[in-house]
Parts: C-alpha cells; structure tokens; sequence
C-alpha cells in the first residue's frame, strides 16, 4: 500500500496539472476576495454576520480545488492513457483506487490551508484598508484554517470518488464545479434546514463558515466532520466498485 | 522465480463479447519459454482485445489466461512476470521520461538505479529530464518499452511495437527481442504488418475476426517468411464483392 501512496503522491509532483490547478485557485481567491471585501459597503460589512461573506470563501474555493486535484488523479489517468501503466504496475485496482484517496486526502489538506491562509490575508488587509473592524476572533480564524484544511482533505476524497465514477475529465470537473458553487448554493438559500447536511455544508461546519451559511444555519463542526468523512467514505467506496467493474479499453 | 518448465502463458477457451461482436472467439495457445511469438492479423482482428484480456484490463466473456500458472490479477509481483507496451502513447505530456518511470517503479518497489539502467538500455537518458511532450513516436515507444522492462519480467507483451520506428529502431528492437529470448524470457508481439515480424519470430499466432486461424513455426516452412505471406493473405483474405 506505502508503495502505491507514495507513488501517487510522486504523480501529483510531478504533473503540471497540479500547479496549473494551484494557480487558478490563487488566481480566483484573488477575484473574488478582493471583489467581496471592496465592493460591500462598509456598514454592512462592519455587521458581524456579514463578514463570513467574505472569509468564508476560503471553505469552498479550497473544498472545490481540492476536489479537483482528487478528480484530476484519476480522469487525468484516463485522459492521458497512463492508467494502462499504473495498473499494469499494479493490478489490484482497490489498492491503487484507495491510494489515489488518501494521496489525493493529503493534497487536499494542503489546498484547503492554502485557501484558508490566502483568504484570510487578503480579506484581514482589504478590511484593515478600508478601516472596517474585523469581528472574528483568533478562535475563528484558528478554526477556519484548521478546520478548512481538514474539510478540504475530505472533499479530496469526494473528488478522487467523482473522478472514478465519472472518468471524464471535464465531466468530473463541470460535476464538481456546479455542484459546490451552484446546487449548494441554491439548496442554502431555499431549504436551509435541509441544506446544513449536504457536503458543502458539512466543510462549512468544519471550518465555522462557508461563504453563503455560518453560525446557527451550519452542524456542529464535530457532526460536520462525521458527515463530511461518511460522504467521503461513500463516494470514494462508489468509485472503487465503479473502477473493479471497468473493462479498461 | 522461474514456474518450472510449463508455459509461460496458457490461453484457454478465451473469448469477449462487446453486445453482439464476438471481439475474440474461443482462443487457445500457450507460449514456451525462450520463444518470440508473433500475433498477427489484420486491423480489428481483434489482438489487442486479446492482450488487454492477458493483463486483466478487461474481463473475459469466458474462458481464462494463465500467466505463470496464475492470472495476471491474481500474481505477487506482475512486474517481476511480465512486462507490456500496450499503447504508443500512454503518458502524462508534462511529465519527463525519468519521472515517468520513477512513478512507475515506486509502485512495484523498484529502485531509482535500475530506472536509470532501463534508460540507458533503451536510449533515452539524454532526453530523461525532458517532458514528453518533447518526445519523437519512435522515442515514446522505446520509453514505454523502458517501463516494460522496468521489473525484469520473463515475459513480454507488445502490441505493434514498430509503429512510428523508423528502420534503424526497427533493427534495434529485432536484436533487442532476440537477445531478450535467448536469456530464456519470452515474448509475444502483434502487429498487423507480416513484414515487420517474419525475420524475428519463432512462431506465428494467425488470428482474424477474434479467431485463432493458424499456427505457424517458421522453422517448418518450406520457403520461410515468403510463403508464410502467402499463407497468411489466404486465411485473413476478406470477401469482396
């Protein structure tokens, strides 16, 4: 099993893939950050409940690169053909599927801190420029980084199991796009009571915010972390029988 | 280690099924131990279903193939037993050649030097550092021979390895696979161009429309390579109209 993780964590090395994805993280927390944290007038964004608007973008973007990078492990194996040498390499498909996983965990943890860490930066300084008093405490930034990373772990594993299932590379990543930037979205803003279960949710729970639901509206951050794993878990597990079942062509 | 004196690889009863397409149909033959087979057949004939079915990338309607006594899925350490180039092109663009490999043998717990040791053999350590991107066809097939040969395996599997070697490659790897066999490995090779297999076989597996057709040792033949072509444009002749 060593053998495999650490061959899948060479992948990820050295594939230009990974840093591409980096960069448009960096790139999007740029935009979008600073768009939030200047274009909200300042009575609002002084408002305790409106600051996660702005940090809590950190959750999603890191969750939804991290998915990516896990999806992209796989597809990427595919699309390429290097999925014929990886399993002559090694022939049991279960071992190599949850290797992808767990290498596709740790990047994801990465990811997620990165995320947070940039998003934090940017967001504290676009607040202090504009002289708007932060509201959160060092607990909450401890949390979300922390908490973010972990949740973006877990949304690696998401996106190894999507990445599995779906093999398509653009399949896996419109897939995973429009379902943390749109469907959760819209399913926070008209079911909330429904919405604080669902994956996006849950790394919201982790982190102590997300950015359209914090406080009161997320789970516990220990109930997210259970849900969020039980979703890893789920779909990673569909992934692996999808992949057992595959004739490779 | 060495199974003995078996066969390195028993085909039985081999057959799939795509819906209605019978891709192979009841295929049966074994390899001896030392000895360069030829998979020859027309385009679709259905020989890389075949060797896809050998390496349990695919799942055979019935019938079973034995590597070493044991199917591919279920050996300790394939890489050790076999070796295969399936695809011309089976790499990451970015990735150098060197990395590639590493990848590889880090999975099957092989070491870097040997990585090394397999470039060199297959002429590439100028050109390892470098994305494969940057890679000509005839380099791509000698990496992806590289990593056949990464685990030292006693048997090779290669599909149309020729494809995109210009004639100097084309020697290269006939002298190559000669002296592979002749330190008792073993080798099955298909491709769809009689010419580029006749010089350098041992024996030649006829197959066309997924069945076995013919068996042909070239050491039998009368007139050697010549009337093997004659043999094999008559079983794999189409019906025109």
């Amino acid at each position: 099993m060593s053998r495999q993780l650490r061959s899948e964590l060479l992948k990820q090395r050295t594939t230009r893939s990974s840093l591409a994805l980096l960069l448009w993280m960096i790139g999007l927390i740029l935009v979008v950050v600073l768009l939030h944290a200047f274009a909200l007038n300042a009575a609002s964004l002084g408002k305790a409940s409106n600051q996660p608007k702005v940090y809590g973008w950190g959750t999603s973007i890191g969750a939804l690169f991290a998915a990516l990078l896990g999806a992209i492990s796989v597809t990427g194996e595919f699309r390429c053909g290097t999925i014929r040498p990886t399993l002559l390499a090694t022939p049991n498909r279960a071992r190599m599927i949850v290797a992808k996983v767990i290498a596709s965990a740790l990047a994801g943890a990465l990811v997620g801190l990165l995320a947070e860490a940039l998003v934090c930066a940017i967001a504290s300084a676009g607040l202090a420029i504009r002289g708007i008093n932060i509201t959160l405490s060092t607990g909450d930034f401890v949390q979300m980084l922390l908490g973010g990373a972990a949740a973006a772990a877990l949304w690696g594993a998401i996106g190894t199991g999507v990445g599995a299932i779906v093999k398509n590379q653009v399949g896996a990543v419109v897939a995973l796009c429009v379902w943390l930037l749109l469907i959760e979205s819209i399913l926070i803003g008209n079911v909330p009571s429904a919405a604080r279960f669902s994956p996006g949710a849950s790394a919201g729970a982790l982190a102590g915010m997300i950015q359209n639901a914090s406080g009161s509206s997320l789970l516990a951050p220990g109930l997210g972390a259970l849900l969020l794993a039980g979703y890893g878990i789920a779909v990673a597990a569909a992934g692996l029988i999808a992949t057992e079942r595959r004739d490779i062509t | 280690m060495p199974g003995g004196d078996g066969p390195v690889l028993t085909v039985r009863g081999l057959s799939k099924r795509f819906g209605g397409l019978r891709a192979v149909d009841d295929l049966t033959f074994t390899l001896q131990r030392g000895t360069i087979t030829g998979f020859l057949g027309p385009n679709g004939a259905g020989k890389t279903t075949t060797l896809r079915l050998l390496l349990g990338l695919a799942q055979p309607t019935s019938g079973e193939a034995l590597i070493l006594g044991r199917r591919f899925r279920e050996l300790d350490d394939p890489a050790r037993s076999v070796g295969a180039v399936l695809e011309s092109n089976d790499f990451d663009p970015g990735r150098s050649g060197r990395n590639h490999l590493r990848t590889l043998g880090v999975a099957t717990g092989t070491p870097d030097v040997r990585v090394d040791e397999v470039l060199e053999l297959v002429q590439l350590r100028a050109a390892a550092q470098r994305p494969v991107k940057t890679y000509s066809l005839g380099m791509r097939q000698r990496l992806g021979l590289a990593a056949a040969l990464l685990g030292e395996p006693e048997l090779l599997l290669l599909d149309e390895p020729a494809n995109g070697l210009d004639a100097a490659g084309v020697h290269w790897l006939r002298r190559f696979l000669r002296e592979f066999a002749e330190q008792g490995n073993t080798v099955l090779v298909s491709s769809h161009m009689l010419a580029e297999i006749a010089q350098t076989v041992d024996q030649v597996l006829i197959i066309n429309e997924g069945r076995l057709t013919a068996t042909v040792r070239l050491d039998e033949l009368a007139d050697g390579p010549r009337s093997l072509e004659d043999l094999y444009l008559e079983l794999t002749a189409r019906e025109t109209a």
